[in-house]
């Protein structure tokens, strides 16, 4: 009980820090909504195209604009010492760590559900015909997103070359969680509902968020403190 | 011998991530640098090796298909498993701290590790999925003991020689640090 006082607490802290100054979420929007718009360049969005590639399309928008929420997310405690604070405080890391999670993934999942039906309205997308499944799709694949991204924003916090290494590192783990993802969404959005097709594909994100949040949690007191 | 290069270099490279995730979990555990070293020799070695027999698969299938890249499943998921690991050596080109950055790249390797079995399923199920085109066979073979042990040897004796290297620098480092201090 006091454990998840404590995550809460740390995410509050970091969700209210952001409502102030809103730069993390401000510049992941605006970076979600260009590439959707970028894409339109690259290929005619015919209706046969949009069936083969909506999911990569959103995933590799969301993805990008979630690495510029999740290099924030230790970075901002980096002025006044404010980490040192924290790793000193008398909450365990694992607390921090997931504080940190949950702060990011609403920030991450506030972009992706604007950037939904922006992307729905440019390509002519019926996203909206399997909706809850897409939610849970949607659900899974950002907190593997924000696991991954949280545990290595940590970890690369004091490297000067930290906004290079954090995509570097997380999108190659990301890969089995990104097939995964893309595959459900392009079924999803295509009216085909997860069956005995695609069930392996669900099964493939759940077990990918159960590992990497175990093992992550696991590890994230020698990434904090050396 | 070149189409079945590549099936050596995996078996080699598996060993050697094997090699690496332990090092990497019995330095966390013991913070004794042998381990650290021992984990970036094997791993600078077991990329090499990879990236060798990537090369070799990518020429077998221009021969045999006449495409450099066919999508095969095997080549494709040794390709992802690649890219898993070379952030390791950039993280730890990154951080100037011996203990920090031995004990980050400890975690990006066991990471990596976990990894590897995921990813190779998930591109095998993408693969089976996308179904490649029909009648480009990428020509890899499997290779025989024959093949595979020359290359588990070679892959040895370099990460021996890079281990020996690596502790001969460090060891010059640390007589380095103490004259200054002195």
């Amino acid at each position: 009980m006091r454990f998840v006082r404590q995550v809460l607490i740390v995410a509050a802290k970091d969700l209210r820090a952001e409502m102030r100054t809103k730069e993390a979420l401000n510049a992941s929007l605006a970076f979600a909504l260009m590439i959707l718009l970028l894409f339109s360049f690259a290929f005619e969005p015919t209706q046969d195209t949009m069936r083969d590639i909506s999911g990569g399309l959103l995933w590799i928008a969301f993805a990008f604009a979630g690495t510029l929420t999740l290099n924030r997310s230790f970075a901002r405690e980096l002025p006044n010492d404010c980490l040192d604070g924290l790793i000193a405080a008398p909450i365990p890391g694992s607390a921090l760590f997931l504080g940190k999670c949950f702060a990011s993934f609403v920030l991450v999942l506030a972009v992706e559900l604007v950037s939904l039906p922006v992307f729905g309205i440019f390509y002519n997308v019926h996203w909206t015909v399997q909706l809850p499944e897409l939610l849970l799709v949607l659900l899974l694949g950002t907190w593997a997103l924000t696991v991954i991204g949280t545990i290595f924003s940590a970890l690369t916090v004091n490297i000067k070359l930290r906004e290079v290494m954090l995509p570097m590192l997380t999108y190659p783990i990301l890969i089995p969680a990104l097939i995964s993802a893309m595959q459900l969404t392009k079924d999803l959005v295509n009216g085909t509902p997860i069956g005995a097709d695609n069930m392996d594909w669900l099964k493939m994100l759940i077990g990918f968020d159960i590992i990497f949040t175990a093992v992550s949690l696991a590890l994230v007191e020698t990434v904090l403190v050396g | 011998m070149l189409p079945s290069l590549f099936d050596s270099t995996v078996w080699a490279t598996l060993i050697a991530a094997v090699v690496a995730a332990v090092a990497s979990i019995l330095f966390l555990r013991t913070r004794e640098f042998f381990y650290d070293a021992l984990a970036l020799a094997v791993t600078e070695i077991g990329l090499l090796l990879l990236a060798a027999g990537i090369v070799a698969g990518a020429i077998t299938g221009r021969m045999t298909a006449g495409l450099w890249w066919t999508w095969d499943a095997r080549l494709t998921a040794g390709l992802v498993c690649w890219l898993l690991y070379a952030p390791y050596l950039m993280l730890r080109s990154a951080m100037e701290e011996p203990t920090r950055r031995a004990s980050a790249a400890a975690v990006v390797s066991i990471l990596a590790f976990l990894d590897v079995p995921v990813a190779v399923v998930a591109v095998q199920w993408w693969l089976a999925h996308r179904s490649a085109a029909p009648g480009h066979t990428s020509g890899l073979v499997p290779a025989s003991w024959g093949n595979i042990l020359p290359v588990i040897l070679l892959g040895a004796a370099l990460a021996w020689l890079r281990l020996r290297r690596e502790q001969r620098r460090r060891a010059a480092d640390a007589e380095r640090r103490t004259a200054q201090t002195i």
